[in-house]
């Protein structure tokens, strides 16, 4: 059995655990391919305007997935382990991805509890129960490795001897160089050693309290805030930080207030960069650069 | 005249369409006193998105710049209703203005009051000191009032585009709505509404059959005409009658019967869980208009507004299926009266031949 996963927006969120958990139910995966202009303009052209760019990217992968395979992987983000929220754009994806695809999505809710969701997931491509949560034990578990392998990537970088750069952005943003316009590389160029605030593991920051915030019910928002206050609290030799936002992203409004006001009360130099589909490289490079010079 | 509390700070609120003045009595007739905030015009709206964040929503920014004015004028104390359990950005309304006031050093301190009637009624209890069973009853005048803001409005739909000599319903409830914001107790506003009713009556208009609209959107831009740049008395000036169902008080008894369940099942092949804020709504009421006599559909959101924007595309789906006509109007700092009209009227010549072609089958 095929099942197509796009490589945009919610697969970021829990990319090994959706890929293992499916390999491990013996189906075969097929990837849409890394971001490109096609798929960018393939989504613009088909999603609402006013929507945010992450969105658009995402049909642009839902569309080159269409009829390449037997089910579309797409569920139902709405809380995660914890209790917070995701995006309320996520909850409607399933929705809006029905009116425009040809092939059957595979979709289920996630209220909290993933195994529940791995179940009916599995339950959906015909499973038995044992093998089912064998698979998503098994899941879970390399989840976890590579966690820690990340987590592990990111206190070696801490102690490279070049100005360090704290990237903060939602992760389909993050990691997925073409929406980003490359900002790794771009940055490494200028001498500059990037990091990514998502490489950190949340759960062992789980406990922090910050006072000057309020509490947020979105989980990015969750961790974002108590990842950040984690690096500029006790990490310290941070010299600066930019944060990536989409165009039209709504909770990045609410967020950049905080992040901004955390950052500046440390004295970094702070940097704000807004992503769309209109994004012209130069612009981009000639801020980024700026931003070197006045470190 | 109701007795004001001696010592206490004048409070203010942010504006909320027609509603603003019966709030206020309300409030003064609890004991407090009050800084009307000032209409929405274009000085408030410019001063408000100055000060704040670039890609919040539009009500954000109007409300800041209500906000400001109010400051001005002496208020010391801002009270806001939130969504304490919603999904969207109307969370962090009162924070983030909060914050930005703050920054700004200007001496202010925000009630937030939770969307629920207890957690409403206990503030108010600790700040006025007076008994729940009186804010109770408050309450409840308040409530009523609301149906008669709305039953006015009403009348205003129908009136408009039958009316024979144009402009003379407006020119009535301008009149009312401007003399309400004057009224400071529950006895003069019961002489003002008898009032209404009957220059309302002697209105002469024609009776005739005209092509009726629905109204979807967001609460805030559906219920301030102020924010949507008057949508409802346009449509009505180009001979469409408005139906709006998504008043206040359908919000609030939404809120005290729960019907949200309801709503889900009858929306679920459409959208199988919530989008936050009142996107479900807009599905459901589209669905009922559709399926009842109107022949259009306006849906009315803030730009970048993320409930509405997400079941936006629903919504044109079920415009393709069933042919009503539909228009999505977003509104931020930067709309402009002239485009709106080209868009209203390009819309009402679509809805007027829908309608003919209904009538004569």
């Amino acid at each position: 059995m095929k099942i197509g996963i796009s490589r945009s927006l919610f697969y970021f969120k829990r990319p090994v655990f959706f890929e293992e958990f499916l390999k491990n139910l013996n189906c075969e995966i097929i990837f849409s391919p890394e971001t490109n202009k096609l798929i960018l303009e393939e989504g613009t052209k088909i999603s609402d305007p006013e929507t945010c760019y992450s969105i658009k990217v995402f049909f642009g992968h839902l569309l080159y997935l269409d009829k390449k395979c037997d089910y579309i992987f797409l569920p139902l983000l709405k809380k995660n382990e914890y209790g917070f929220e995701y995006c309320p754009k996520f909850f409607g994806l399933p929705d809006l991805a029905k009116n425009i695809l040809k092939t059957k999505i595979l979709s289920a809710f996630l209220e909290g509890d993933l195994e529940k969701f791995a179940f009916q997931i599995g339950k959906k491509l015909k499973k038995e129960k044992t093998k089912i949560k064998e698979a998503y034990l098994k899941a879970l578990s390399s989840e976890r490795e590579d966690g820690e392998k990340k987590f592990f990537s990111f206190r070696e970088k801490m102690k490279s001897p070049l100005k360090k750069i704290l990237l903060i952005s939602h992760p389909y943003n993050l990691y997925d160089s073409f929406v980003n316009l490359r900002i790794k590389e771009r940055l490494e160029k200028l001498n500059l050693q990037p990091l990514f605030l998502q490489d950190l593991p949340y759960e062992i920051l789980r406990e922090r309290e910050i006072k000057s915030v309020p509490k947020f019910h979105w989980e990015f928002g969750e961790e974002m805030i108590k990842k950040l206050d984690f690096v500029l609290k006790e990490e310290k030799n941070i010299d600066g930080v930019i944060e990536i936002s989409s165009f039209a992203c709504g909770c990045d409004a609410v967020l950049k207030e905080y992040i901004e006001m955390m950052v500046k009360s440390f004295e970094i130099p702070f940097l704000y960069l807004i992503l769309d589909e209109q994004t012209g490289e130069a612009g981009f490079q000639t801020r980024l650069e700026a931003f070197a010079d006045s470190l | 005249m109701p007795i004001v509390c001696k010592n206490m700070e004048k409070i203010t609120f942010p504006r909320i369409g027609n509603y603003t003045a019966l709030l206020k009595i309300f409030l003064q007739e609890i004991g407090f006193e009050v800084v009307l905030p000032e209409k929405t015009t274009a000085k408030v709206i410019f001063e408000g998105s100055k000060n704040s964040p670039e890609m919040f929503c539009f009500p954000f920014k109007v409300n800041m710049g209500s906000y400001l004015s109010a400051l001005e004028k002496g208020a010391r104390k801002i009270f806001m209703v939130t969504a304490s359990c919603g999904s969207c950005r109307l969370r962090y309304y009162a924070q983030v203005s909060q914050k930005i006031l703050k920054e700004k050093d200007l001496p202010v301190e925000f009630i937030i009051f939770d969307q629920n009637f207890f957690d409403i009624i206990k503030k108010l209890n600790q700040l006025t000191k007076k008994s729940s069973l009186k804010i109770l009853t408050l309450i409840l005048l308040f409530l009523k009032e609301i149906r008669f803001i709305e039953k006015i409005e009403r009348i205003g739909f129908f009136l408009r585009p039958r009316e024979i000599d144009k402009g003379k319903t407006d020119k009535v409830l301008d009149e009312f709505f401007l003399k309400l914001e004057k009224i400071n107790s529950l006895k003069e506003l019961r002489k003002a509404k008898k009032d209404i009713l009957e220059k309302l009556s002697q209105i002469p208009y024609e009776k005739k059959r005209v092509p009726v609209v629905g109204i979807v959107g967001e609460i805030y831009t559906v219920i301030d005409p102020e924010v949507n740049f008057h949508v409802e008395r346009k449509l009505g000036e180009l001979g469409l009658e408005v139906h709006r169902d998504l008043n206040l008080s359908y919000h609030l008894l939404k809120k005290i019967f729960f019907t949200d369940f309801f709503i889900q099942r009858k929306v679920s092949s459409y959208l199988k869980s919530t989008v936050g804020g009142h996107g479900r709504d807009a599905i459901f009421e589209m669905l009922k208009y559709s399926k009842k006599n109107f022949s259009g559909v306006v849906q009315l959101l803030p730009f970048s507004c993320m409930p509405e924007v997400t079941v936006r595309p629903i919504l044109l789906k079920i415009h393709q299926k069933t042919g009503i006509p539909f228009l999505s109007l977003s509104f931020d700092e930067q709309t402009a009266q002239a485009g709106l009209e080209t868009r209203l009227e390009a819309f009402a010549d679509v809805v007027k031949n829908y309608f003919e072609k209904k009538e004569f089958k």
